[in-house]
């Protein structure tokens, strides 16, 4: 007989840590790896750093293709699911193959979150969430001297930082919707005011973005960013940094429970029997709650995947809440359950 | 350039009727036009061409190729299922080339999309929608995909565009002004939508050369015995012979020659054999099974000492063997295949160039020397196409080789007089004066049949002996490398001449001493110069696509000293590779 086929989407930390439980739980069954980015597993929070140059590319690697070999784990880069057939367990890439799954995990992470308002400039946005993203802004990087970062999440601190340091200008337009998925009150947001200055950030605060012009076609383009109040900022490079949200576009027609993310119970599996998800873009049940909650952060996707993949050999581990973490940056202090210093 | 030594392998691999062999064609006709050399040699595993799996690979470089190589540096798939089977034979960052929209999602595994491994660089193309929009149809998608290939490697598009044009020259205005289309639009997709790999970069300016001629071995051997003065040709088609006989089917007759298809080949020779000695200069070509067939009546040319040339390309064997498969296992059939002693000339050549130049030159020697000459082809050489400048034709020098012709005296004419040379003046039949008896039996010089054994001994000797004497008069075999003591002397010959001379030069061998010994005329091998090599090699290894390793036989007999033999049957042309890795181990 045929082993099982355990198909996992994504190739992040909640997919390379699940998938290295199911191997340890089975030596036999069929595992593959399938992510749409042509890159092999990396960390995501060194990107910062690989952008202005510190660290190079192979420095991010967390797993090389050893790791897969050994536990002969089927990878996939640079492959995306496009759509998933349920009831036949099958998935369908974009570049035309179906792929099918005895069980499935989902562990598709998080895109980077722009809030509605800002929907008519979203050509003009740098984001950053991915290598692919990181390697954009590293290769502009040289030609650009002044950045304006609109929003203010986590990411966008270190992002910041680094390139404070490497000697770009960089402007903070500081925003009510930034800072998730933390919640920002007055208070967190004069602190981080307070802290961005501090690294040598120019911050405006409680003036939020109007519009945003393409005023030259060059290398680089040149914007002006106008706020509400009046104020005109001139950049090379407009960053959006108002955190992530679960990356499950794809999903929306499967016939899975969406909300912010996909739902799934406190043993991580979706409505679909043999289905679970984990890691960012999972939106998990928590019975004394009664109510779902989301992770953004590294740690609990490890910790997700881990349970998932538990879950899927048999196992019927629930998931208890993560408790809160103090993490720093400068002189600003938070508390949260979801991101860890890293 | 990137891979094996400084070339760029490019693979276009589809089903039969997706155009793979074509586009090659192309690439390779526009490739010649920027001024690289080419080596082309295209795979069938069925036995016929024209189903299955079809592989087109070219080697390009700015120096002579010497092999196609192994490892393609970029695979274009017209037929994922059929190219997913090549992977192994891709390098691990190479340029993979594919079509984005197939027309319908595929099983599991059956997309080559999905082994695209971490370190190369894949090009979803949307090869059929960009062909449609070109000619109708998904027909050029092959086309589409060079246009591609001259983005992604920066190479010239009006070479290509002169190479579509050369290449439908004969077809309606409209079908290459859609090909044209189809070739832009290839190009366009990949400068619009892709980064190239800095990579490799083949910076072709506009292209230059026009005197190239792209031709197979079987077609330049063909080429040879026409500019020979070929005057008959008589087989019967057997793979890889067959184009043989296709090209001078369309040729020979606008040059007042005959072309005859026979029952089999022991008709084909019998008709040669009779037109030789009839004074025409006469041809056969076959491969080994059909070889085995012609060696009693080649032996009546022998015995009568009638000059023919032979053409064998061999292929895998013994029996129907691997007929799509290249080998060098006919080398004892060649020298020693025939009843009594029954010495022949063999020559083996080792390129495209050389299959017209030997084949050229091998009727000169056939007629010179009165009997049979062997060419040992194999199936690499006769598919294999190659750039030849338009110089090799014309920088040809005939007349190296001349008969002796007989005049008519008082006395009677003794067509197999005894010389010292072995050679009789020779005369044909209708010749005034000159009338004389030819048999298969043992003869008297005079032709008469005579079976006393101090004839039989005086005509055994002059036979050999007029063999023997092409040594002194044909080129010295070529020597490379160390011209002084050598710790390992590589010995090869035919087809694996390439593989053994970039052995020799591989960077991983560089500082060694090591010497090449490659000769063309294989009997009667060029005993002195061997033994000369032999005496200043530490080891002797005999490179060559048999599994008893038959020259290196030859090669013990004559230096009386064990060589190391590198003969294997890959059924393929040689690895470089491995060679290198042998003369490594020998180094050690
Ligand atoms: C710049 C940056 C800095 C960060 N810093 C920190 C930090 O300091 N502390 C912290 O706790 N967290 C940090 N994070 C967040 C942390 O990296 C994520 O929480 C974590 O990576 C989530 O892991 P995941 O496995 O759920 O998903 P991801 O790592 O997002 O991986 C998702 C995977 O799914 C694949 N995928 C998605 N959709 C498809 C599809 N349709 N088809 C095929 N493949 C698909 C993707 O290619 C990818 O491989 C940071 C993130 C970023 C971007």
């Amino acid at each position: 007989m045929k082993p099982p086929h355990i198909v996992i989407i994504g190739n992040g930390v909640s997919a390379n840590r699940a998938s290295e439980v199911l191997r340890e739980n089975d030596p036999d069954v069929r595992i593959t790896l399938i992510s749409r980015e042509f890159f092999l597993f990396y960390f995501r929070h060194k990107l910062p750093a690989f952008i202005t140059g510190s660290i190079d590319e192979d420095s991010l690697i967390v797993h090389d293709l050893h790791f897969y070999m050994d536990r002969n784990i089927r990878l996939r880069l640079g492959q995306t699911v496009q759509k998933i057939d349920l009831e036949n367990k099958t998935l369908f890439l974009s570049h035309m193959e179906m792929v099918h799954y005895d069980k499935l995990l989902i562990c598709s992470g998080g895109q980077s979150h722009i809030p509605e308002i800002y929907y008519p400039f979203r050509s003009f946005f740098t984001t950053l969430k991915k290598l692919s993203d990181a390697r954009d802004i590293r290769k502009k990087l040289p030609l650009i001297n002044r950045i304006v970062i609109v929003g203010g999440d986590l990411t966008s601190l270190r992002l910041a930082d680094a390139l404070i340091r490497s000697g770009r200008e960089v402007s903070f337009i500081l925003d009510d919707f930034a800072f998730w998925p933390i919640e920002s009150g007055p208070d967190i947001r004069h602190a981080l005011e307070t802290a961005l200055k501090k690294v040598g950030a120019t911050v405006i605060s409680g003036d939020p973005l109007e519009r945003i012009e393409r005023i030259s076609d060059g290398d680089p383009p040149e914007y002006a960013v106008y706020t509400r109040k009046g104020q005109q900022l001139r950049a090379q490079m407009v960053g959006a940094f108002f955190g992530f949200k679960p990356d499950v576009d794809f999903l929306i027609r499967s016939g899975l429970d969406i909300d912010r993310g996909i739902l799934v119970d406190d043993r991580l599996q979706t409505t679909y029997p043999d289905v679970f998800a984990a890691g960012d873009c999972a939106q998990v049940y928590a019975p004394h709650l009664n109510n779902y909650w989301v992770s953004i952060g590294w740690k609990n996707a490890i910790m997700l995947g881990e349970i998932a993949a538990a879950n899927m050999s048999g196992s019927e581990q629930p998931v208890s809440m993560p408790v809160e973490q103090r993490i720093r940056f400068s002189d600003l202090q938070l508390k949260t359950p979801w991101w860890h210093a890293l | 350039m990137p891979n094996q030594t400084d070339s760029l392998i490019i693979k276009i691999c589809g089903s039969a009727g997706d155009g793979s062999i074509s586009a090659v064609e192309i690439l390779n006709r526009a490739c010649a036009l920027m001024g690289f050399h080419i080596m082309n040699f295209d795979s069938y595993p069925a036995e016929i061409r024209g189903f299955g799996k079809s592989v087109g690979h070219t080697r390009i470089s700015r120096s002579p190729v010497l092999t196609p190589g192994r490892l393609a540096d970029c695979l274009v798939s017209l037929n994922d299922v059929h190219a997913i089977t090549e992977l192994s034979r891709i390098t691990p960052d190479a340029v993979i080339l594919y079509d984005s929209k197939p027309p319908d999602y595929v099983e599991e595994d059956h997309a080559i999309a999905g082994f695209i491994q971490p370190g190369m660089t894949g090009y979803g193309i949307p090869l059929r929608d960009l062909s449609t929009q070109a000619v109708k149809s998904s027909r050029s998608r092959n086309i589409v995909a060079l246009g591609a290939l001259a983005a992604i490697y920066n190479m010239s598009l009006d070479a290509f565009m002169e190479a579509i044009a050369i290449r439908f020259s004969r077809k309606a205005a409209a079908v290459m002004k859609n090909n044209e289309t189809a070739l832009k639009l290839g190009h366009d997709f990949i400068v619009q939508h892709g980064e190239r790999p800095a990579r490799i970069d083949l910076q072709a300016q506009h292209w230059t050369r026009t005197d190239i001629s792209i031709i197979s071995g079987n077609e330049a051997a063909a080429q040879g015995a026409l500019d020979a003065g070929l005057s008959f040709y008589a087989g019967y088609p057997i793979t890889p012979a067959t184009k043989i006989m296709e090209y001078l089917a369309k040729k020979l007759p606008g040059r007042n020659g005959v072309v005859v298809q026979t029952e089999d080949e022991i008709s084909a020779i019998g008709h040669v054999v009779g037109a030789g000695y009839a004074g025409k200069r006469a041809m056969t070509a076959t491969s080994g099974p059909g070889f085995c067939l012609m060696t009693e009546t080649l032996n009546l040319a022998v015995e009568a000492e009638i000059g023919i040339v032979v053409i064998d390309c061999m292929r895998g064997g013994p029996s129907t063997g691997l007929p799509t498969k290249t080998e060098q296992s006919d080398l004892y059939l060649a020298v020693y295949g025939g009843s009594g002693d029954s010495p022949r000339i063999v020559l083996a050549p080792a390129d495209v160039t050389e299959c017209y130049t030997l084949t050229r030159r091998a009727f000169e020697v056939a007629e010179a020397f009165q009997t049979p000459v062997i060419i040992l082809m194999d199936f690499f050489l006769s598919n294999r196409f190659e750039d030849l400048p338009g110089s090799i034709f014309e920088s040809f020098r005939s007349g190296v080789f001349e008969k002796i012709q007989a005049i008519a005296g008082d006395d009677p004419y003794l067509r197999f007089a005894i010389t010292d040379s072995g050679i009789s003046p020779v005369a044909y039949p209708g010749m005034k004066g000159l009338q004389h008896t030819i048999t298969g039996l043992e003869h008297s010089p005079n032709g008469f049949p005579n079976y006393d054994g101090d004839n039989h001994r005086r005509m055994d000797a002059k036979r050999q002996r007029k063999i023997d004497n092409i040594r002194f008069a044909w080129p010295s075999p070529e020597e490379i490398g160390s011209p002084d003591r050598a710790d390992a002397g590589i010995i090869s010959w035919g087809s694996s001449i390439g593989a053994a001379m970039e052995a020799i030069r591989h960077p991983d061998l560089s500082g060694a001493a090591i010497a090449g010994f490659f000769p063309r005329l294989l009997y009667p091998i060029q005993d002195g110069a061997l033994k000369q090599f032999s005496d200043r090699c530490a080891e002797l290894i005999v490179v060559e696509l048999n599994s008893s390793g038959q020259m290196a036989g030859m090669v013990e007999q004559i230096t009386s000293r064990k060589v190391i033999r590198l003969a294997e049957v890959p059924a393929e042309p040689p690895a470089v590779e491995s060679i290198v890795r042998q003369i490594q181990g020998v180094l050690k």
